[in-house]
């Protein structure tokens, strides 16, 4: 049996999955207005600007921190059988122009990716258009990094 | 308005923290959510755990609006809701789906996972987002 269909990799996924989702809630990244009012400085000194994405991903970088020193004693992790590190390495086009554009629809929205899925528990008006044209911008985006690569992509991930 | 307070978010993003541990010691994946969707499309080769975590993640934000508000006076949650026409958030989906494709990585794989290992390419995608999306609250002032 492959290690990703073990019940135990599929609990941890669950597992985490369920503290991240609830996390998010309880930080209130479920809101876009909460991120969107993060990401307006001109608010600053006025009052109306809201910290508590700076907390949510501080906190989060911290813990995250500690997670991997604890990973990095281990030959491998609990429940596979090596650690999956992000095939790229290169500080190269693709990322800067990903970050751009991501940036922009992510200042237009205050919705990144975990707080899109997670509204679907929610079903805000118009969320399925955002979930719609995430989904083509991420299939087009496959094609359009093969192109920026130049035939130098990885194997697709397991 | 009520006051500011520091407690939901630092927990929540302990949360977050903690759940992107979890998965990383356990399982050696990085928690990050435009990687988790973006290989639901085919070649489909391992794709329950991905669907197990995106489902749970959905579970564990309906159960937290559930339990958290009556548990914690304080907490007032705000409304869930978009901001825009439809065809501004259409604009602003696809955005976030192509940059994080092409960028590989969003908010959680690389401003948390990737900055926590300190990644060179996370902190140079992070500082660009976040740069461009501060811009672009300024511009447009959809707040």
């Amino acid at each position: 049996m492959r290690a990703e269909h073990a019940p135990a990799y599929l609990a941890v996924a669950s597992v985490s999955g369920l503290i991240f989702g609830a996390g998010l809630y309880i930080a209130q990244m479920t809101s876009p207005l909460v991120v969107l009012k993060f990401l307006d400085f001109g608010e600053l000194f006025s009052g109306g600007w809201d910290p508590s994405l700076g907390f949510v991903i501080a906190s989060a970088i911290l813990v995250m921190i500690v997670g991997v020193r604890i990973a990095a004693r281990r030959a491998r992790p609990l429940f596979e059988n090596r650690f999956y590190l992000p095939e790229f390495t290169d500080i190269d086009t693709p990322l800067i122009l990903g970050g751009l554009l991501f940036g922009v629809g992510w200042g237009m929205s205050g919705i990144c990716p975990g707080p899109a899925i997670s509204l679907i528990g929610f079903m805000p008006d118009n969320l399925w258009i955002f979930l719609g044209t995430m989904f083509a911008g991420s299939f087009i985006g496959h094609y359009v990094l093969q192109a920026l690569k130049g035939g130098k992509m990885p194997a697709p991930a397991e | 308005m009520d006051a500011f307070s520091p407690w939901p978010p630092l927990i929540g993003g302990l949360m977050i923290g903690l759940a992107s541990a979890i998965l990383w010691i356990g399982n050696g994946r990085i928690a990050g959510i435009s990687g988790l969707f973006g290989q639901l499309l085919p070649p489909l080769g391992t794709v329950w755990w991905r669907v197990t975590f995106l489902v749970a993640m959905i579970a564990g934000a309906v159960g937290a609006a559930a339990i958290v508000p009556a548990l914690f006076e304080g907490f007032r949650p705000e409304a869930p809701q978009l901001v825009g026409t439809p065809l501004w958030i259409a604009t602003a989906g696809l955005l976030v789906g192509l940059g994080t494709k092409i960028g590989n990585g969003c908010t959680s794989g690389h401003g948390v996972c990737g900055i926590a290992r300190f990644s060179k390419r996370s902190f140079v995608n992070v500082g660009i987002f976040f740069a461009v999306a501060i811009a672009t609250v300024a511009i447009t002032g959809i707040v």
